[in-house]
């Protein structure tokens, strides 16, 4: 009785599912047709690749990307170092450390991530002599540093008083006990959402472009500036951050899936 | 109950003194509450809830501060300096209600950790500590279970096994079997009931009156803060000398 019923709800489904990909279909084309663009897609891949005489390079955007990774990498290390450094401190006895991280992160937050960049790459990196690549990892560090030191502070909070007083019960000190029991426990339940900070900050990175940083999109910049395939170009370089944010997400879904135990 | 104890032996390991306790509210906690431990006795610790005895349990390894009054420990006393405190938490193990195992680690790590960490113990003399106290509680096929595998009774007894790895000279329990299903009771009794015959000083919070009866030396009763009657077991339960005693044990046996 009930077979048949769920089988015309699922065959509803499908329908929705087809039409809503038809519509978006009809969407693309008739948006694409209205525009009277012309469209170049053979142009691109050399931007991405070249082969000759059997050896294959990068193209620019290729080059992009890899300088794009090495940003976003090491500013993912710099902000989660920052964010549980922050964290830790708002969460200290000192009203000095909690002061001081409060400042920063307000700052940080309630400003524009651009003006930031304009600041440490007009302002701070001329005092000592950082690089374009130094600025910018600067830059992106401290951004996501202060979202990230919210998240880490709300998994340590998180953390329920037992764990504390069991730890305190068998003679752990405040450090032993925040290294072994709260630490690790916390990381395992904030790892979704410091995931999304990490998608965040490989979005955000293109704004180092601003600074001249020959990232993913200021290469796609100067290649629409000199061939003016806009179109073509912006859309690769938006598949290349989707692919990239995908990779990252499936990433950290695996580790979550091989590290279980959360509390 | 034990008989190789009596009042004579008269080696107080715990001494409490005008314990008194306010909490935010305000409420009465630990209200001029005094009283002594003998090395090697079982003191159980009764009252209706709310009644201060938890927080008691909880002051006497400095997980809660007393606002005023002096707890001395194996000739440590309990105050201020933060060495002292960690001094006694060294020499006092408690089981909570809660069990609070950390669910990160396996059974093992679990009581291997404050070993390692706190006594300075090399690994592998850690994990035999652990396999023999393992195997004491029943549990030594466990010992890579993570505690979300194991029932409750058997995480209580996981958790008496990471109090007692540290040899306490004390050993606290608060309401151990409260949180438990009844089938589960039994399994951690036996334990305590064990730990007890083995000369271990307890001070026990419990609802298992048959239980007290049974593993207690001592019995005190508590009411809003106050230790109200202090008796020998047998004599706690046969011969109550204050009227609220009497009515309480009439209302719980």
């Amino acid at each position: 009785m009930s077979l048949p019923r769920r089988a015309s709800a699922q065959l509803l489904h499908w329908f929705a599912f087809a039409v809503s990909c038809l519509a978006l279909i009809w969407l693309v084309l008739r948006g694409a047709e209205r525009l009277g663009y012309s469209w170049h897609w053979r142009q691109i891949p050399r931007y991405l690749w070249t082969c000759a005489d059997g050896t294959c390079s990068f193209g620019p955007l290729m080059q992009g990307l890899l300088v794009t990774l090495e940003i976003t990498a090491v500013s993912i290390l710099g902000a989660t170092i920052i964010g549980l450094c922050t964290a830790m401190l708002r969460l200290s006895n000192s009203f000095v450390g909690r002061g001081a991280a409060r400042f920063y992160l307000e700052t940080v937050r309630n400003t524009p991530l651009l003006v930031q960049i304009f600041f440490l790459y007009f302002v701070i990196a001329p005092l000592f002599d950082f690089e374009r690549t130094t600025t910018a990892i600067l830059a992106l560090s401290l951004f996501e540093g202060a979202y990230a030191s919210e998240i880490f502070r709300a998994g340590i909070t998180s953390i329920g008083r037992g764990q504390w007083e069991a730890c305190y019960s068998l003679g752990l000190s405040r450090s032993q006990s925040f290294q072994h029991v709260i630490l690790p426990q916390a990381v395992r339940r904030v790892l979704p959402p410091l995931t999304g900070q990490a998608v965040s900050l490989i979005k955000d990175s293109a704004l180092v472009s601003t600074i001249a940083v020959s990232d993913l999109t200021m290469q796609g910049r100067m290649i629409v500036a000199e061939t003016f395939l806009s179109f073509e170009v912006w859309f690769v370089v938006a598949a290349i951050y989707l692919v990239l944010t995908l990779a990252l997400s499936s990433l950290a879904h695996a580790i979550e899936r091989r590290f279980p135990r959360i509390a | 109950m034990k008989d190789h104890i009596t009042r004579a032996d008269h080696d107080p390991i715990i001494v409490t003194e005008h314990l008194m306790k306010t909490f935010p509210g305000p409420v009465t906690a630990l209200d001029d509450f005094t009283i002594q431990v003998q090395r090697g006795e079982v003191l159980v610790v009764i009252g209706p809830s709310g009644s201060g005895k938890s927080t008691l349990l909880r002051c006497l390894n400095g997980l809660e501060s007393i606002d005023s009054g002096r707890i001395v420990i194996d000739g440590i006393p309990l105050d201020n300096h933060e060495a002292n405190r960690f001094a006694i938490r060294r020499e006092v193990g408690m089981v909570f209600q809660a069990f609070n195992l950390f669910p990160h680690l396996s059974v093992l790590e679990n009581i291997n950790l404050a070993q390692r960490l706190v006594r300075g113990v090399r690994k592998s003399e850690a994990t035999e500590t652990t396999r023999v106290l393992l195997a004491k509680v029943g549990l030594s096929e466990k010992i890579h279970s993570y505690p979300d595998e194991l029932s409750g009774g058997q995480q209580q007894r996981v958790a008496i096994a990471r109090a007692v790895a540290l040899h306490p000279k004390v050993m606290l329990f608060d309401e151990a079997t409260s949180a438990l299903d009844p089938e589960m009771i039994g399994e951690v009794l036996d334990v305590m009931r064990r730990l007890a015959e083995e000369g271990m000083t307890m001070v026990i919070v419990t609802h298992e009156m048959g239980f007290a009866k049974e593993v207690s030396d001592r019995v005190a009763f508590m009411v809003d803060g106050r230790l109200v009657e202090e008796a020998e077991t047998q004599a706690f339960f046969t011969q109550p000398q204050q009227e609220r005693t009497r009515d309480f044990l009439r209302q719980i046996l």
